[in-house]
């Protein structure tokens, strides 16, 4: 297996947690009869899907002497690794050894393969440690469910450690300084007062003294897959329909780098919910994409030891709830397998 | 679409770069939904008074508009 159960806390913190699924890339990343290479928590994974779209997953190393599959060669059904022609199926199994007819090798599932799903655009997989291998119970977020929502997802890789990419999103404070100069975030106090509302699912970080102006409120939600949700108003010219949503996910690559997701969904129906998509293609994209920018650009130019030298206050109620949460999770983790 | 890390790709939603008539008819809507309201007949007054017309030259009705909507943002 892959991910072990002896990882030590610090590093389950760095490279992302596990025991949970996460999204990976976009689904056309993979295109039918294509394999792709991805790294998730720190390790090398390959992407494969049949020309039938059919997807799988597997661990990117060869059981025979740890070769990359992904310099593979796609085999419609299978992978066959290029330093010796072994012969992997999707399900982790190998099915051949052309070089030893009848080596031990074969029939045995000795390739990790993680349980995958493709949910609006996106690919989630789970990544179980040895220890938990079955997959969690997951539980998307409604607004990607929702036919009643309509949705663009956009996926943008950062150089920030993966907590970064979180910590700013249960940040809604920074929405009126760092993206003040956006279409949607020049409005209201510039002060405000926060709390925290613990749910089923997560906690609500939330302005008490002000909603549906700005950058507001955004709940942590775990539902087998870590997500945020937030709203953010838009101005009269993005039409009919009120606010936007955002459902938010971050991708673990490694210890320095992000796959950040976010779905940018909006209730709307009928020639509102089409004038909408027409609009978002043609111009409010690009605006969207100028503001994921600003938080991008001051992530990246964030010190790496900038979480150990910090004077909080009240506005980080939200970052050091979720720290905790973290900590204590990749503690757990690291425990699990002793 | 790229394997080289990082992907920053400004506009994932479209399916083509807008023809000039869809890029002035975006701009007017949104000076519409702006200046009239957000209603469909809002929508085709404005368009109309601002003699922004559907690709064959003839004014919107509310009908048009929301076929020509449902076209450019399925």
């Amino acid at each position: 297996m892959t991910l072990s159960t002896s990882a030590t806390a610090d590093h389950i913190y760095a490279t992302g947690l596990r025991n949970q699924w996460h999204a990976v890339v976009p689904s056309h990343f993979v295109a039918p009869g294509a394999m792709r290479k991805v790294t998730v928590l720190g390790e090398q994974w390959l992407l494969f899907r049949r020309s039938d779209g059919t997807l799988s997953m597997l661990a990117d190393r060869c059981p025979h002497r740890g070769a990359p599959l992904s310099l593979g060669k796609h085999l419609g059904d299978r992978v066959a690794c290029w330093y010796h022609g072994v012969e992997v199926e999707t399900d982790g199994t190998v099915s051949s050894v052309p070089g030893l007819p009848g080596c031990s090798l074969e029939g045995k599932k000795l390739v990790t393969s993680l349980p995958v799903r493709e949910v609006a655009g996106a690919i989630l997989a789970y990544f179980g440690d040895e220890e938990h291998p079955e997959p969690a119970a997951l539980t998307l977020p409604e607004p990607l469910t929702d036919p009643e929502v309509s949705a663009f997802l956009c996926y943008a890789e950062w150089n920030v450690p993966w907590r970064y990419a979180v910590e700013n999103l249960l940040d809604p404070m920074h929405g009126a300084f760092l993206h003040h100069e956006s279409h949607t975030m020049s409005d209201g106090d510039t002060t405000a007062k926060f709390r925290i509302r613990e749910t089923a699912r997560g906690y609500f970080f939330e302005k008490t003294d002000q909603r549906g102006v700005n950058f507001d409120w955004v709940e942590l939600c775990r539902t087998g897959v870590d997500w945020v949700d937030l709203s953010i108003p838009y101005p009269p010219s993005a039409g009919p329909g009120g606010p936007f949503g955002i459902v938010g996910m971050a991708c673990p690559v490694d210890e320095q780098r992000t796959g950040v997701f976010f779905w940018r969904y909006r209730r709307v129906e009928d020639w509102q919910r089409a004038s909408w998509r027409f609009l978002y293609r043609t111009l409010i994209e690009k605006r969207h994409w100028d503001v994921l920018e600003q938080d991008r650009v001051m992530l990246e130019s964030m010190p790496v030891d900038a979480d150990q030298q910090e004077n909080l206050y009240q506005h980080d109620l939200g970052v050091v709830r979720l720290r905790r949460l973290y900590r204590a999770a990749a503690e757990a983790q690291s425990s699990a397998g002793a | 679409m790229t394997d080289t890390w990082p992907y920053l790709d400004v506009h994932q939603s479209r399916t083509h770069e807008p023809t000039p008539y869809e890029h002035k008819l975006a701009a007017t809507l949104e000076e519409v939904f702006t200046e009239e309201g957000h209603e469909l007949a809002d929508v085709v007054r404005g368009l109309t008074s601002r003699q922004v017309h559907a690709a064959d030259g003839t004014p919107w009705t509310e009908e048009s508009f929301r076929a020509e909507m449902n076209r450019l943002g399925a």
